[in-house]
Formats: C-alpha cells, structure tokens, sequence
C-alpha cells in the first residue's frame, strides 16, 4: 500500500511535470517566416491608438502610415527631405493655390483607384470631421483651404489655401492629411499603403496583409502581425526570444545595450527629430526667474542623458536638436550644468529655507512643485532624476507618473508645476509649428509663457519666406528661450529599431518616426 | 526565566521563528544605524554600479545605495503589513461577532456584503480601488483592507455562531448582562485565539500583496524605498544588473518566509483544536 501510494505520487509528479513543460514555448522555432500562408513577419509595437482613422486624433493617423496601411500625397525621406508621395508633380505660383498632380495607376488596398475625386473628399471629410467634432484630429493647426477642387481628367487636385502657405508639400506630408478611401470609410479605413488590415484585437495585436495593388515596388510579406506591446523590457525579451523579428524603441538601455553587443540583432538608431524636455508652468511659482534659472544650474543632462537613460537622448540646450540645420552652433547656454551657482542664486534671490525643515521657501510658501510625467520614452526617468536633484537643492518636487492621455488633460487646465513632454519639433519638415507652442497668442501654448520679444520675432517668422532670414530667426528664438530658461531641455530622442538579423533586412528607422512598417523592411535572404 | 526556558524547550520551532521575526523589526526600527548611506541620496553618475565593497548591494538608476534602500524597505514594507492586519482583524472581526450574535438583518446585510467582495478576485479588485482613490502605500492598504476583511468575518461569525447558544452566554443573559459586556467578555475571548493566529498567517501574504500592489504602480511612489517598488524599477535591467531584483526579492522571500514560518508555529502553541 505505502509503494503504491510513492508510486502513485511520483506519477502525478510526472505527469504534472509534463504537462507544464507542454505550456512552455519552444522559443526561437516559433517565429516562422515562412508558413503555408507565405512570407510573415511578427512586429512588437507601443500602442499609441486601436485606431487607424486619421480623422480620430493624432496618434490614429500615424498608426495609419506606421503599419504601412497608408500614405500621404508627400512623404519624408531617410535625410528628412519632402519627396512626392501619392502626388507626383505639383505647380504654385504664389504659394497660395497649389495645383497637385495625383500619380496615376495607384489604388487602393481593396482595389479601388485612387482618383483626384477621392483625395479631394478624404482631404475635405478631415477637416469637416474637425469642424463637428466628430474627430479629434486638428488640421486647421497647419494649414486651411478655401477651396479644394478636383478634376478627375486632368488627374489634379488644386488646393486654395487661406494664406500663403510655403510649407505646403511638408504639411501635407504629416499623417493627419493621410488618404482613405472614402468611399468605404464607413465600414473600414483603407489607404493606398503596402499593406492593408485583414484584423484588430484591440490592444493585443493587427494583422496586415500584402496589398496586391501596390505602387510602388514589391511588397515582401505576404502578412504581418503588429503585436501591440507597452513594456519595453517584454518587447526586447519577444525579440530575443523569437517571438517576434522586428521591434520598435527598446528604451531600456541595459536591453538595448544587450542586443547592440550580439550580432544576432540589428539595431539601427538615427538621431531622431524629437524633444525630450519638461515644461514649467508660468503661471505658478515657477514663473520665479530664479527658481527657474537655478533648475537648469541644478540639472545635469549629460549624466542624465549618458548615464540615467543609458544613451537613448543626446543631451543638449536648445528645443530644437543639434543634429538639425538650425544653428544649434551659434546658440549660447548661460545655464550650463553648474550646482553650485544654482544654490547661490536661490540664496541670493531670497529663496532659503528659514524654518529649517529642509526646503526652500517662495513668499513665505514651502516650495513643493508638482511634476507631471508619463512612461513614454523614459520620461519618467527623467522627471525622478530631476525631483532628486531638487530635492537635495532643497526645492521640494513630487513626480506623479500619469498615462498620457491623464497627463496631458492636466497639461491643458494648468494643474501642473512641470511636465514632461516628447514631440517630434519639425512634424512638417520645418520648426515653425513647434515654435508656436511658446508663442503667447496660441491657445495651445504650453506654460503661459509670454515674452513680447519671442512673439515679434515669431511673427516675423510667420510672414518671411526668404530661408535665410527664416534661419536667422529660428537662430533668436531658440536663443530667447534659452535666456528665458523658457524649457527645461532634457536631450533628443535616438529612435531605435531592432530585429533578428538572420530573419530580417532593412529594417532601419527614419528620422522621422512616422514610418515604420515600409517595404524596405524585407525577409533576409 | 525558568519559565521562559521551558516555554523554548517545549516549542523551539516557535523561539527561532519569534528570534528571526525580532530581528527583521530590529532591522526596520535601527534602519539608520544599519543603513552606510543615505537611501535616498542619488548621485546619477553612480547608478547601476555591481555590488562592491563602497555599494554592498550595488546600486540602482538613480545613482542610491542599494542596501540602505532595502534595510529602509523593512521600515515601510512591515509597517503597511501590520497596518493591514491590524485593520482587517479588528473591522473582520468587529462585523463577523456582530453578525454572528445578532442575526437577521444585520447577519444578511453583512454577509451578502462578505459575499460580493469574494465573488471578485482579489487584487483586481484591489487594483481597482487603489486606480480609484490614487496611487499611494496608504490607499494600497485600504485597497487590501476592502478585500480582505471577509475572511476574518466569516470566520468569526462562524465561531459565535458555535457558543452563542452556549449555556453560560444565556446564563449570562439570564443574570442581567448587558450585551456589550457579553460581547466584550464572553465572545470576543473564544474567538480572538483563532483571528489571532490567522492574523499572524495573513502578514506573509498581505506583504506580498503589498509587495504587488507597488510593483503594478499601485503602491508605494517613487522615491519611496519600499521593496515591492524597487523590484519594478530593478525590472528592465532584470538581465544586464539582477542585483536590483535580487536583494529586494530576497528581502521579501526572507521576511515572508518568517512571518510565515512564525503564524504556523503559533498555530502550534496555541493550539486551537482544543478550543
């Protein structure tokens, strides 16, 4: 009896035993490139939107060019320059009426032809989607047509814009002015991209399949699964673990770091177009000059930037990024890195700590500063090496990590002391947008920041079209934002692709992260 | 001291686990004197340094001393686990006691109560009250509290239930006692025993359900040193620096272990079969 019972023990032992090894994965077999289905690729994104609508909001009209299932008339290339797109030729005299040449032959995923007649009723159903509100997407923002016509015989649409609008080719590169087919926009969205949406499960993943009428080349995958991934840590574990061939920014940098030193993975990284920084709020005790200047003495972005983020930000001053052609050389920092000088100036200022509990105090008040930050892009690493510094300047700061959409609602009605923030800075191919957000006329301006000087200059930006007085001036704007420790600059995003070498090529990320799925990105050979 | 000696000899099991279960509050209660650094001192140019000889347990991304964060870690782990005993035993058995003596409409109402709070699981619920009333270790505790006070609830009510109709509590009816007086001498006596020593069980448990909570972002904030947090910011270097989930892991299995080790030991010294 007692044998009978080891015995009956160590078989369920056994059987369990097996049965749980059964759950496991087998790993690196799993990710197939080749299946009865044909050529697949597994993908491991950040879910930024469910939705592929660019009409929705903004994050929705990228995920509709990121997946490849749509394009635009204009599109950046690798060196960040506006090349055609679905729009071959174009005419302006005057900068106001723009006649636009539609390149013939390309249809729709479904098969539909993409015709002047529809661009015109996508470009119109946008912004009539912002004028009721059916829509979140904005883009009024950059540019507004008084009359938009098509003529199908010709193959041309001619855009009559409310201004004169130099930037037009570049506006309508950006992903709210993406194409869908209007005519079964109802039902679901369809571009013109190299791959359409046979599927969603919302939050987990979106199945693509090859658009059989593409353009513009061969299309490589037959389908593609877009695993819908938050964390950072499960999308390079996924991809070490070939669960997936191609991920997007691994912002762990022990990960990264990792995958760079094997040469099983490529990694690409460009010096990307984005800004990573924390805006004060102006309208609270930050509007303090000193205060605000002793921060960015306190900060140190280089370790930062080298050390906090391991790399994934190349630190800098200014809120356009060094690698661009904004006179990043000509700018001066009287801020650079200095403790020291912060303390001095917050004891010279008279912001001390007179009742000895450890903090400065401001008009009598204990400094507590309320700093808002989300998980994006390491953001919140950011925000909590900053609290510490100030903390032990003696300035008190509590971080309070919010997802995005919480953050930003709070960035909109002022409740805020600083927030972090990470925006690409020439979404249409120049600043001049990005620079509106710190002009005080703008609604949308981040931090009730006001300076007459920096509002003249932006003005003056808005009416020149001469490029060279354009730079001059961008060159002075950043510099009064710098003097005005307007900002605090953390550093500039590297965006980062990584995938399997064995399985994948051409798997490089653009400056422009508005693209990610691309037929460059092919099975390796 | 006779005594106490033999209390030892009789129940070894119990002195080394009640031993271990001092130490780990000394740890918690001399944090200063334990700690070589500051734990919240953060010097960034230092983060994620291996475990050495000025670092015993290295250090994390922010620059801080590794061990004196997690000796600091026993301060706020234990304090919010015996917090959330403490509230769970007294509000559990506060309304088990009552709903056991009183019955009808107070027992239905308490119970169905009891009932829906089992019918969730337990930390989405939790996780559900800490999303609603704000990210903090306080809010974390109340969160459990909500969830957990059933167990000690039933268990109460199910022991009154046992000796409410006991000869010497209708004696004691009989002779004029006022009810408070036989809750208060009579029942509260013949159940604490019991509550006492699932309490004593529960404190491994609920901290690592604290544990979890700060792990999700639920709990504890940063800078906070509070394990379960410290084991979520040591995750995305889990393979380039472990030593970041390591020593707080152990930190909790360790303390866990005892606490746990300790409820069953008491179990066996008090003996409640023979209740």
């Amino acid at each position: 009896m007692k044998y009978l019972k080891q015995t009956a023990a160590a078989a369920l032992a056994a059987v369990l035993a097996v049965s749980m090894a059964g759950c496991g994965g087998s790993g690196g077999n799993r990710s197939a490139s080749v299946s009865e289905s044909g050529v697949h690729l597994n993908f491991s994104c950040y879910n930024y939107s469910n939705s592929m609508d660019p009409v929705t909001n903004v994050n929705a009209s990228w995920c509709f060019l990121r997946y490849g299932v749509g394009e635009c008339l204009f599109r950046f290339d690798e060196n960040a320059v506006v090349q055609n797109g679905l729009c071959d030729s174009y005419e302006t005299e005057d900068y106001t009426t723009w006649v636009l040449h539609i390149r013939d032959g390309v249809k729709f995923s479904n098969g539909n032809d993409l015709t002047p007649g529809v661009v015109k009723n996508s470009l119109e159903r946008l912004y009539a989607s912002e004028a009721d509100g059916t829509g979140n997407s904005t883009p009024s923002q950059y540019v507004t047509f008084s009359e938009i016509e098509a003529d199908d015989e010709a193959g041309t649409v001619t855009l009559v814009c409310s201004s004169r609008t130099v930037n037009l080719p570049g506006i309508l590169a950006y992903p709210w002015y993406g194409i869908v087919d209007t005519s079964v926009i109802d039902r679901e969205v369809i571009g013109t991209g190299p791959y359409g949406v046979s599927s969603v499960q919302e939050n987990t993943t979106v199945n693509l399949v090859k658009n059989e009428y593409y353009w513009d080349g061969e299309v490589p995958y037959d389908s593609i699964t877009v695993y819908l991934t938050e964390d950072s840590s499960t999308k390079a574990m996924a991809l070490k673990s070939g669960d997936v061939d191609l991920a997007e920014n691994i912002t762990t940098a022990s990960d990264l770091e990792e995958l760079k030193a094997d040469p099983a993975y490529y990694v690409s990284e460009t010096a990307g177009v984005r800004l990573g920084n924390s805006y004060f709020n102006f309208n609270g005790v930050l509007g303090n000059d000193a205060l605000r200047q002793a921060i960015q003495y306190a900060i140190d972005d280089e370790t930062m930037c080298n050390v906090t983020v391991g790399g994934m930000y190349t630190a800098g001053c200014s809120v356009l990024p060094s690698s661009l052609p904004y006179g990043y050389d000509q700018l001066n920092d009287p801020w650079a890195y200095d403790p020291d000088k912060a303390a001095e100036l917050l004891d010279s200022a008279g912001i001390v700590d007179t009742d000895g509990d450890g903090y400065r105090e401001l008009d009598g008040e204990k400094i507590q500063l309320n700093y808002l930050a989300y998980s994006s892009r390491n953001l919140d690493e950011f925000a909590q090496a900053v609290a510490i510094t100030l903390e032990s300047l003696g300035i008190g700061c509590k971080v309070t990590v919010q997802d995005y959409d919480t953050a930003l609602a709070n960035q909109s009605a002022g409740n805020f002391d600083m927030i972090t923030s990470n925006a690409i800075v020439v979404p249409t191919g120049d600043p001049t947008g990005f620079l509106g957000n710190f002009y005080s006329e703008n609604s949308a301006a981040y931090g009730y920041y006001a300076n007459d000087t920096y509002d003249a200059l932006y003005e003056q930006l808005l009416e020149t079209t001469d490029q060279d007085e354009q730079l001059g001036l961008i060159v002075q704007l950043q510099q009064v934002l710098i003097d005005d420790a307007a900002t605090l600059v953390h550093g500039y995003y590297n965006s980062t692709f990584a995938s399997r070498a064995s399985v994948v090529s051409g798997a490089d990320i653009m400056p422009f992260d508005y693209y990610w799925i691309t037929t460059n990105i092919r099975p390796a050979q | 001291m006779a005594k106490i000696l033999a209390f030892i000899k009789k129940n070894p099991g119990f002195a080394v686990c009640f031993l271990l279960a001092l130490l780990v509050l000394g740890v918690a209660v001399f944090a200063p004197l334990l700690a070589t650094h500051d734990p919240y001192e953060a010097v960034l140019a230092d983060a994620v340094q291996a475990p050495g000889a000025e670092h015993w347990f290295g250090t994390d991304r922010m620059g801080r001393d590794l061990y004196s964060r997690v000796i600091y870690g026993a301060r706020a782990s234990l304090t919010a686990a015996f917090a959330l005993v403490c509230i769970v035993m007294a509000v559990g058995t506060l309304l088990g006691i009552l709903s056991g003596y009183f019955g009808g409409i107070l027992d239905v109402v308490i119970m169905r109560l009891s009932d829906m709070m089992v019918s969730f699981p337990g930390m989405v619920l939790a996780i559900a009250v800490a999303g609603i009333m704000g990210a903090n270790l306080r809010n974390a505790v109340v969160a459990i509290a909500v969830v957990s006070w059933t167990k000690y609830a039933r268990l109460a009510r199910s022991l009154v239930l046992k000796i409410r109709n006991r000869d010497y509590i209708a004696a004691a009816r009989v002779t004029g006692s006022k009810t408070s007086h036989i809750l208060w001498k009579y029942l509260l006596p013949n159940v604490l025993p019991m509550i006492v020593i699932t309490g004593a069980t529960d404190i491994g448990s609920m901290m690592l359900e604290i544990a979890g909570l700060s792990f999700l972002g639920f709990g504890a904030q940063a800078p906070a040193a509070e394990w379960g947090l410290m084991l979520n910011e040591g995750r995305a270097y889990l393979t380039a620096a472990p030593w970041l989930m390591i020593f707080p892991g152990l930190a909790i299995f360790i303390t866990v272990m005892i606490f746990n080790l300790l409820g069953d030991s008491l179990r066996d010294v008090l003996d409640p079969g023979n209740f």
